[in-house]
């Protein structure tokens, strides 16, 4: 097959799962769209350093986590500004005791996520982050929690992931507590 | 009151809960985790916020571990890849 077919059928078959990757990286189609074109274009005058070593979905995926932080790079390009106002007091006391509330689990942890009303609960939550934080978040987990790297990639300092990590779970912990556990 | 005591003779809570996310990522120094365990020991806020952390974290570690269920039509794939195609040329 030359490298023409190859890519064209790499483009048939492997454009959904992309998107979807980069669709659920950056919450913005038109965005996810633009990084998966980019993947393709990279892929296409890369083509020669793909060796078949891996699976050709493994080879663009890593492309696509690539262009994803090359993009996430270029929007933001000071590192981040996090503030923790909201929760805590000129002293670094928390505001407020809503944090002692119990979490009753009527139905075991482990079964919250095969409840639907709570995932949706839960996504809103997460929907809700500043879309910087978001990135951050999914591509920590993504990669299973390489600090390194992934501030690394994403050019911050560790101290700002921590920062960001820190910030958007006191943001995540409050929001479950209002709209799902004061609830049920 | 109790709580400006607290954060007086040890950390302040707003730094407690930035060392939990170093200690969650196995990232911390033995110092820092020497002075969590203190603080937590006095300080029932964080306490409880480090008991929800856990389990936060373990629900986030299934959840955002994987991609959701990202909902694409056919169609929108479709134009993607006539997109793509002209693009990059190889019709």
């Amino acid at each position: 097959m030359t490298k023409n077919e190859t890519l064209k059928d790499w483009i048939e078959e492997y454009s959904e799962p992309l998107l979807r990757r980069a669709v659920y990286l950056l919450s913005d189609k038109t965005e996810a769209e633009d990084v998966v074109q980019e993947v393709f274009i990279s892929a296409f005058s890369s083509y020669d350093s793909f060796e078949g070593k891996s699976k050709p979905l493994t080879w663009l995926m890593t492309i696509l986590n690539r262009k994803v932080a090359d993009f996430y790079r270029k929007k933001y390009k000071s590192e981040p500004q996090i503030k923790l106002d909201h929760f805590f007091d000129e002293t670094g006391s928390w505001k407020n005791d809503d944090v002692l509330n119990d979490w009753d689990f009527s139905n075991k942890e482990t079964e919250l996520l095969d409840d639907q009303d709570f995932n949706k609960t839960l996504e809103d939550c997460i929907e809700d982050l500043p879309s910087r934080w978001k990135i951050t978040m999914k591509m920590y987990y993504l990669e299973e929690k390489k600090a390194a790297e992934v501030s690394q990639e994403l050019s911050i300092s560790t101290t700002n992931l921590w920062k960001i990590l820190q910030r958007s779970r006191m943001q995540l912990r409050e929001c479950l507590e209002f709209n799902w556990f004061a609830k049920s | 009151m109790l709580k400006k005591l607290i954060h007086m003779i040890f950390l302040p809570c707003s730094e407690v809960t930035l060392l939990m996310e170093k200690r969650n990522a196995e990232n911390i120094s033995s110092t820092e985790n020497w002075k969590l365990s203190l603080h937590l020991k006095i300080c029932k806020w964080c306490r409880a916020y480090k008991q929800k952390l856990e389990i936060l974290d373990d629900i986030l570690k299934r959840k955002l571990s994987q991609e959701e269920k990202v909902e694409i039509d056919n169609s929108e794939i479709q134009e993607f890849k006539e997109k793509v195609f002209k693009k990059i040329d190889i019709q």
